[in-house]
Parts: C-alpha cells; sequence; structure tokens
C-alpha cells in the first residue's frame, strides 16, 4: 500500500482510503466493490468449476462409477443424487455467482464510472448492499447445498430451471429447494438494486458533452444489460415466490391437482431466463468491442449499429422465451411465431461479428493476450450462434431438446462465450485494476490450452446430442462412450489451462512484480480508464474530463 | 473398449436391434424410421448443416485472413475507416436472406409435425362395369380437399398387389365441395379393390398420411412408463428398465426394458402423453418425436413407423434421482402380430370384451385388413 501511495503524488490528498475493515466491508468505492464482486466470481467460478469436475469424471465412461466413491459403493441412488444436484448447483452458481458477478458486479462496477467520466456510482451505499446481498445469497446456496432435498439425500437435484412439481414438494419436499429459493431472491434483489444504480448512473453522471452517442461500447452493454435485468428479474422473483408459497402455504399455483399448472411457471421462468442469457453474454459484447478497437489500432467499425444491435437483442430477448419450451405441448401456430422470433436475433447478432471484423480489417494488429481471448471468442460464439439457429427450428428441436447438443450449444455461448469474454476482460484491465503487469507468454499459453481444452471438452458434446444423448443423466449406453471419454479428456486439458491461469496470476503478485504504465495498450486504447495511473487513485475524476470541445470521443 | 467393440460385433438379435439405434462414436443423428424423421434429417443434413458450416467456416476464413494481412508486422500502418454502408447492409440483408431460405423448410416442417393427420380412405370392390367413385368431402373446415394433390387412388387386386394410380388414369370432379367423384378412364377390373386416399395431410413423400388409427397412452411415473391401449380395453402395464444384469448384450445397457411398447407398423399412431408425479418426457428418436409428460395435462403427438424393429429412446425431462434409468423401448410389428399380441394380452390381463366391442377394434376388429369406416357410404352410389 505504501508503494501505491507514493506512486499517485499529486492525487494522494484526496486519497483517504479507510482502515481495512471500514473499507472492504463498509465499502462504498466502486472500485474496491468491483474488487470485491471479482473475488466473489473467482470464488464462485472455482466452485462451479471443481463440479463439472466432478460431472466430466463421472460421464468419463459407461456406468455410475465415480461420484460412488464419495456415497457408499453400491449406492447408486446417494450417487444419482448427488449428480443432479451437481448440475443443479453448477448451472446456477456459473450463471448467478460467476458470470453475472464478474461481468456487471466486477467490470461494471470498476469501469462503468471510469468510462463516463464519474466520480462513482450514483447510489455508493445502495451499491454496497448489491453486493452485500449476494454474500447472503451465496451463504443461503451454500446451506441449501447441504439441507436435506428428496428423502435422506442433500441438496435439490432438479436442474437450474428448479421446474415444479420437480420442486415442488411432491418432487423435493426437503428445506434445501426453499434455501434455493430465497437464495435466489437475495441474488435477484442485489441484480435489480445494481442494475438502478447502474442505469441511474449511466443516464445522470456521464462526463459532460458524453451523449449517449459517445459512450463506450461497454457502457451501451452494461446499459442495456440494467434494463434487461430490472425488466426480468421481478418476473423471476414472482415465479419462485409463487412456488414457496405453493410449497409452504397451501397454494396451488402450478399443481395442476389445485387448478394450477405447471407449464405456468416455466413461461414465468423463461420470461426471465432468456433476456438472463443476454445478460450474461452483452457486457462480454462490450468488452470484445474495447479489445479489438485497442488492439487493432482502429475505431470500432459501425459505433452506432454495434450499439443498437445490443439493444435490438436486448429487446427481442424478451420476446423468445417459449422456444425453451418446444416440447411441452405448444399449439402449433404458437410455436412458430417462436420459431420466427428466434431466429430473427441471428441478425444483430451477425451485424456484431462481422463488425468486430470489419474494425480489425485494415488494421495493425498486436496480438496480446487479451487479443487473443477476443479472437477466440468471435469464432467460438460463432459456433455457439450456428447451432442456436439450429435448435431455434421447432421441428428439429424435437429431435434436440434436451440432449447434449443443447448442452454444447449453450456451453459454446455461454463457457466459451461469457466466460472468454471475462477472461479477455480479466487480462485487458488486469494492469489497470491492480497496478501490475502479468507476463506476457503465460496469459497466451492460458489462452491456448484453455481453447484446446474447452472446445475438447463441447464439441464432441454436438455428437452426442445428434446421437440421441438425453442432458442431464449420470449413466448411458456403451454407444455414447466415446466422445463422453474424450469430453473428459479435454476438461483435463482445461484444467491445465487453469493451473497455467493460477501460475499466471500468482507470478503477477508475487515473482514478476512488474508495475504497469498508465497506458500499457498504447494509442489504441482510447477510453477514459487509460487516462488515469495504473491502478486508478481510491477517487477519480476531481475534474470532470470534457467532452464538449472539439470533436473529442469516448470510444 | 473392447467390451464395447465385442458388443459391436455380436451377431445376436439384440445387436440387430441396436442397430436401429445410436452407434458406438457416432456423430450423425439416429436412423430414421418415418417419413417424418426423414424429412427431419434432411432439413437437419441437407438444409442447415451446409450453411452453419459455411457461415462457421466464412468467419473462420475472414478472421485468419486478418490475422495474416492486417497484423502489426504486415500492415504498420492501421486504417482509420470507421463506416462503410454498403457492406453493412450487405451483412443485414444477407443473413435475413438465409434466414427467409431456412424458414421456407422450418415452417413446412413444424407443420406437417404439429398438425395430427386426418386423411381417410375409402375402399370400394369393383365390379368391373363401374367407373366412377364418389369421396365424402367431410373434412373439418379448412381441411377439406380442393386440389389434385389431396387424392390418392390406389389399386389392389385380389393377390394384394397395389398399384398407384397416376393421375392420368382418372379424372376428378367436385374437388372443394362436399362429394369428390373419381372417373376411371378405363373400370378397373372385377374383385379389384378401389382405395381412394384423401386428405391434406401429404407427407414428403407424396403420400397422404391417414388419420391415427391406433391410440397409445403414455403415463410417466418416477420412474417408470404406464402404456395404455383405450382401443383394445385399456391393456395396461408398466414398463420398467432392465437391471444391468438381465441385459444379454452391453449395447443395450440403460435402454432396454421389461415390457416394450408394441405397435403397429405402417399405421398412423396417436400418442397421448401424461404423468402422474412429476414432469417427464416421451421421447423416440427414430420418430423425431419428444413430447412432455405433464402431470394434468395431455399432450398429443404422433408418428408413422416405416419398418419394424425395435426403437429406443430416453425420458427427456430431469424426473428425479432415476431419471437416467427410464428408457422407452418401441417394438414395431406387423398388423398381425400386433392384433394377435393384442388379443394375447386381452387374455392375460382378463378384459372382457363383447363380440361387438371386438368387432369394433382398429385394425384387429371384423375390418380387418382394410378400413373400411367409409365404405359402406361409397357402395350406396
Amino acid at each position: 500500500m505504501a508503494d501505491a501511495h507514493v506512486a499517485h503524488g499529486s492525487d494522494d490528498h484526496a486519497d483517504h482510503k479507510p482502515s481495512f475493515f471500514v473499507r472492504w466491508f463498509f465499502s462504498t468505492n466502486h472500485k474496491d466493490i468491483g474488487t470485491l464482486y471479482l473475488i466473489f466470481a473467482i470464488l464462485a467460478g472455482i466452485i462451479g468449476g471443481a463440479m463439472s469436475g466432478l460431472m466430466r469424471m463421472e460421464l468419463m465412461e459407461p456406468g455410475v462409477t465415480f461420484l460412488t466413491t464419495f456415497m457408499g459403493e453400491r449406492d447408486i441412488d446417494a450417487a444419482s443424487n448427488f449428480y443432479n444436484v451437481l448440475i443443479t448447483y453448477h448451472g446456477l452458481i456459473m450463471i448467478f455467482f460467476m458470470v453475472m458477478p464478474a461481468m456487471i458486479g466486477g467490470f461494471g462496477n470498476w469501469f462503468v464510472p471510469i468510462m463516463i467520466g464519474a466520480p462513482d456510482m450514483a447510489f455508493p451505499r445502495m451499491n454496497n448492499i448489491s453486493f452485500w446481498l449476494y454474500g447472503a445469497s451465496g451463504v443461503l446456496i451454500t446451506l441449501s447445498l447441504f439441507a436435506p432435498g428428496y428423502g435422506s439425500n442433500i441438496g435439490f437435484g432438479g436442474g437450474w430451471v428448479l421446474y415444479p412439481p420437480l420442486s415442488s414438494l411432491k418432487g423435493s419436499p426437503g428445506p434445501a429447494m426453499d434455501l434455493l429459493i430465497l437464495s435466489l431472491h437475495l441474488a435477484g434483489a442485489s441484480s435489480i438494486l445494481g442494475a438502478i444504480n447502474f442505469i441511474t448512473t449511466i443516464f445522470n453522471m456521464r462526463a459532460p458533452g458524453m451523449t449517449l452517442h459517445k459512450m463506450p461500447l461497454f457502457v451501451w452493454s452494461v446499459l442495456v444489460t440494467a434494463f434487461l435485468l430490472v425488466l426480468s428479474l421481478p418476473v423471476l422473483a414472482g415465479a419462485i415466490t409463487m412456488l414457496l408459497t405453493d410449497r409452504n402455504f397451501g397454494t396451488s399455483f402450478f399443481d395442476a391437482a389445485g387448478g394450477g399448472d405447471p407449464i405456468l411457471y416455466q413461461h414465468l421462468f423463461w420470461f426471465f431466463g432468456h433476456p438472463e442469457v443476454y445478460i450474461l453474454i452483452l457486457p462480454g459484447f462490450g468488452i470484445i468491442s474495447h479489445i479489438v478497437s485497442t488492439f487493432s489500432k482502429k475505431p470500432i467499425f459501425g459505433y452506432l449499429g454495434m450499439a443498437y444491435a445490443m439493444v435490438a437483442i436486448g429487446f427481442v430477448g424478451f420476446i423468445v422465451w417459449a422456444h425453451h419450451m418446444y416440447t411441452v405441448g405448444l399449439s402449433v401456430n404458437m410455436k412458430a411465431y417462436f420459431v420466427a422470433a428466434t431466429m430473427v436475433i441471428a441478425v444483430p447478432t451477425g451485424i456484431k461479428i462481422f463488425s468486430w471484423i470489419a474494425t480489425m480489417w485494415g488494421g495493425s494488429i498486436t496480438f496480446k493476450t487479451p487479443m487473443l481471448w477476443a479472437v477466440g471468442f468471435i469464432f467460438l460464439f460463432t459456433v455457439g450462434g450456428v447451432t442456436g439457429v439450429v435448435l431455434a427450428n421447432a421441428g428439429i428441436d424435437h429431435y434436440m431438446h434436451d440432449t447434449y447438443y443443447v448442452v454444447a450449444h449453450f456451453h459454446y455461448v455461454l463457457s466459451l462465450g461469457a466466460v472468454f469474454a471475462i477472461f479477455a476482460g480479466w487480462y485487458y484491465w488486469f494492469s489497470k485494476m491492480t497496478g501490475k503487469e502479468y507476463r506476457e507468454w503465460l496469459g497466451a499459453l492460458h489462452f491456448w490450452v484453455m481453447f484446446v481444452g474447452v472446445n475438447l471438452i463441447f464439441f464432441p458434446q454436438h455428437f452426442l446430442g445428434l446421437q440421441g444423448m438425453p442432458r442431464r443423466y449420470i449413466d448411458y449406453p456403451e454407444a455414447f462412450a466415446h466422445w463422453n471419454y474424450v469430453s473428459t479428456m479435454g476438461y483435463g486439458v482445461t484444467i491445465l489451462g487453469m493451473v497455467v491461469f493460477a501460475i499466471c496470476m500468482f507470478d503477477a503478485f508475487f515473482i514478476y512484480r512488474k508495475k504497469a504504465a498508465a497506458n500499457p495498450w498504447g494509442e489504441g486504447a482510447t477510453t477514459l480508464e487509460w487516462t488515469l495511473p495504473s491502478p486508478p487513485p481510491f477517487h477519480q475524476f476531481n475534474e470532470l474530463p470534457r467532452f464538449d470541445k472539439g470533436d473529442a470521443k469516448a470510444f | 473398449m473392447h467390451k464395447l467393440i465385442a458388443a459391436m460385433t455380436g451377431l445376436g438379435v439384440w445387436a440387430a436391434a441396436a442397430a436401429n439405434a445410436m452407434t458406438p462414436g457416432g456423430i450423425a443423428m439416429q436412423p430414421a424410421n418415418s417419413a417424418l424423421a426423414e424429412e427431419v434429417h434432411f432439413f437437419h443434413n441437407i438444409v442447415l448443416m451446409p450453411v452453419i458450416t459455411g457461415i462457421s467456416l466464412f468467419v473462420l476464413a475472414l478472421l485468419i485472413w486478418v490475422v495474416i494481412r492486417y497484423n502489426a508486422k504486415a500492415n504498420p500502418e492501421p486504417r482509420k475507416f470507421s463506416h462503410n454502408t454498403l457492406v453493412e447492409v450487405i451483412w443485414t440483408a444477407g443473413p435475413i436472406l438465409i434466414l427467409l431460405f431456412i424458414a421456407i423448410f422450418s415452417f413446412d416442417l413444424l407443420y406437417k409435425e404439429g398438425v395430427q393427420p386426418d386423411g381417410k380412405q375409402v375402399v370400394v370392390e369393383a365390379d368391373g362395369a363401374t367407373t366412377e367413385f364418389v369421396f365424402a368431402n367431410d373434412f373439418s373446415e379448412g381441411r377439406m380437399i380442393s386440389r389434385p394433390d389431396h387424392l390418392q387412388v390406389i389399386l389392389a387386386d385380389a393377390a394384394g398387389e397395389r398399384v398407384l394410380k397416376r393421375r392420368s388414369d382418372y379424372r376428378v370432379a367436385g374437388l372443394g365441395d362436399a362429394e369428390v367423384t373419381v372417373t376411371f378412364n378405363t373400370p378397373p377390373s372385377a374383385g379389384d379393390r378401389v382405395i381412394i386416399r384423401g386428405g391434406r395431410s401429404i407427407d414428403n413423400r407424396g403420400d397422404i398420411v391417414l388419420a391415427p388409427s391406433v391410440t397409445l397412452k403414455v403415463t410417466g411415473n418416477q420412474w417408470n412408463w404406464t402404456y395404455t391401449y383405450p382401443d383394445y380395453g385399456d391393456i395396461e402395464y408398466f414398463s420398467n428398465m432392465l437391471p444391468d444384469d438381465q441385459v444379454s448384450d452391453l449395447m443395450l445397457r440403460k435402454l432396454e426394458v421389461d415390457n416394450r411398447v408394441l405397435v403397429p407398423v405402417g399405421e398412423t399412431v396417436r400418442v397421448i402423453v401424461t404423468a402422474s408425479d412429476v414432469i417427464h418426457s416421451w421421447a423416440m428418436p427414430a420418430f423425431a418425436i419428444k413430447i412432455d409428460a405433464v402431470p394434468g395435462r395431455i399432450n398429443e403427438t404422433w408418428f408413422k413407423a416405416d419398418r419394424e424393429g425395435v426403437y429406443y429412446g430416453q425420458c427427456s425431462e430431469i424426473c428425479g434421482i432415476k431419471h437416467s434409468f427410464m428408457p422407452i423401448a418401441v417394438e414395431v410389428v406387423s398388423r398381425e402380430a400386433f392384433c394377435g399380441w393384442v388379443r394375447d394380452k386381452q387374455t392375460e390381463f382378463g378384459l372382457e370384451r363383447t363380440p361387438e366391442e371386438l368387432a369394433a377394434e382398429p385394425l384387429c376388429g371384423d375390418a380387418g385388413a382394410v378400413r373400411m369406416a367409409d365404405a359402406a357410404a361409397a357402395a350406396a352410389r
């Protein structure tokens, strides 16, 4: 800390850092809260990643062979329950406790205020409570993992979608499910407060002269994301509250025997759930835009098209939810509508992919680590996107639904899309956030090992899906053995990549310890965070940057 | 792996059955066993795969080109453009056109799947002189036959040989009206049976798919399936997965069941699906169908199997601890074998059936080999 103190020089008189406890537990500073979110996301990522490891170990060969190690040799039921619990919490943790906190809570908190030239978020105390609600939510989901669910088994094992009646008293009588609902309530409340904070900040605290059309694309992406959060999360909250009262207070919203309908839950869930997948990926779009522009030393191609493509994706994202429900018994005309609406999303997504390539076109590109991740993202997201077009067709989905094809598809857009964007952002802003540099070759090695690993995991899953292997299966016929084995090997390679990542980070903090310049990326990095020292002072922009003179641009 | 190869080369009945399902290390869809599944294959393999592969490779090629041509060494001085209206219009309009192309096939397939077939046939014995045959166009609103391809005329001789007549062999009058008349150029010979099929349910081979003749009720339970045949006095039984130690062939581990569900080949089978506890999903990849079993709801789908054999599916909606252990095994058999099995089951379960009920049973009743539902009306002319 003393080093950093000296380094800030003239800024220091404003740098009244509070004591450790007050700084990290009562924090109202957007950068500190962003850091807390990132630490939270890393911890959740380790847990969620370890869970996928257990699943892949189990699926390495046919037969229930691995999870029984934890559950007693012959207790297939307990092992099966454990497997179902793993798939459920892996999904929930990766979505709610890894990707969302990393992108919106972490990078969003860190860089939205800086990029728009604001000293902090609009509601710093609300920002604090957003984070700690997440903490409480994390505690509840952990409790849920160890609470009784079905019979003597612990945890809820019904998939992250929590469909009743499997999630109602009939399917999961124990308190695990109630704790899970309360956990999601808190996570939802946290995200709604955070989203309100971002919307207010972005609309009211931009530097003088920074119109919406001069705003960096990452800020645009967080703005759209915040609107999706505010509009979709209350619907989830409503659905799971109805589930809670069904379970505890004798209502029957989703119980056919009492006049309810299990399909109602699915409509409500996916009205949230589909925008949610854009919540997960849109900030990634923003990050990738900055990185591609920075390392190509070119302004982003088709800035307005890029911004409004995100708005379009966000809007259309709200009217396509039932494409997750093609097999529940919708009428054929309804399916036809959702097919058409879903395919429309391919158009703005295509605009983004081609605009990134056009940004690189004619550029002078340096392939530093963040750029490797960004280029990897563009290709892998394309692959995940085109399989999405396949699945959009209800006629095909009657074959593919709930098979590994779907698993492969959404891991290509999320695990290889959103997660690659997070790593891209991490390496891009690492020096800005920590004031330290990492070794370039270690970052690049991390990328290449992980690129091979995740493709090895997920590409064969397309084959399994085409062959008809259903998802959420602990055991399978021998015919599926080959590609499952390959997929598990891919997990091994990916873990190796994560080890390289850990080494790279350890090295950066404790061995390499190279101090980062304010702008290590050169002329291509044009947004405001690069005008501040690395790391930025505790409070920035005591004097606001101005965009109302000349043709100054913020992107 | 060795066990796997041994299983692949095994020549038993089981291994033959497995050829209908997934193949070890396979990368494509399971073999189709219905016209509809064939169309799904066509749509995926011929329409979608080339399109998505092409797009992915195109993006990859652009990226590789950019990496080679515009890296800092090859192009030290970046250009500064950030707009080009023409390419932006192209990459907006291009994808729209591709999607429209996909949509043509997609909606066609979707409506073929989603609309229950309602085709019907009239069978009349020819007397060697009559040339004019009548088909009652009594379909529901919007489903009446109104085009020549809504009608198929087939002649079956005494030996059972069937010939699909060409449209030049007969004239059709009254399309769109309450009665459609088929007039042959030359009268069919005496003893031949004239089969007239009509309807708007036309499959990808141009054949008119008849309305379902058999109904199969499927109920999902934690963790097995109940199969009911309401047409045959509610024959009803459970179907459980065979435990590993009772499966003779490794290939069918987790797929084989104690009681398979029997259906007749070549007949349209209506499947109605519900559940008794939580949501399950009845999936049959060979027919490209998958339909959720939801407690409190009745869902409906249909299939028409092309070939006899055993086909496997697995529960496709997570339903608790034994979700992985409630497979579906459909045995497609000839109509005769199916009816024999029906009679056996009726005896086995002690179902009391009156002669009238037995006579009225679809496929297996008095009507016998051909369905005569409308024969009387037609013959009256």
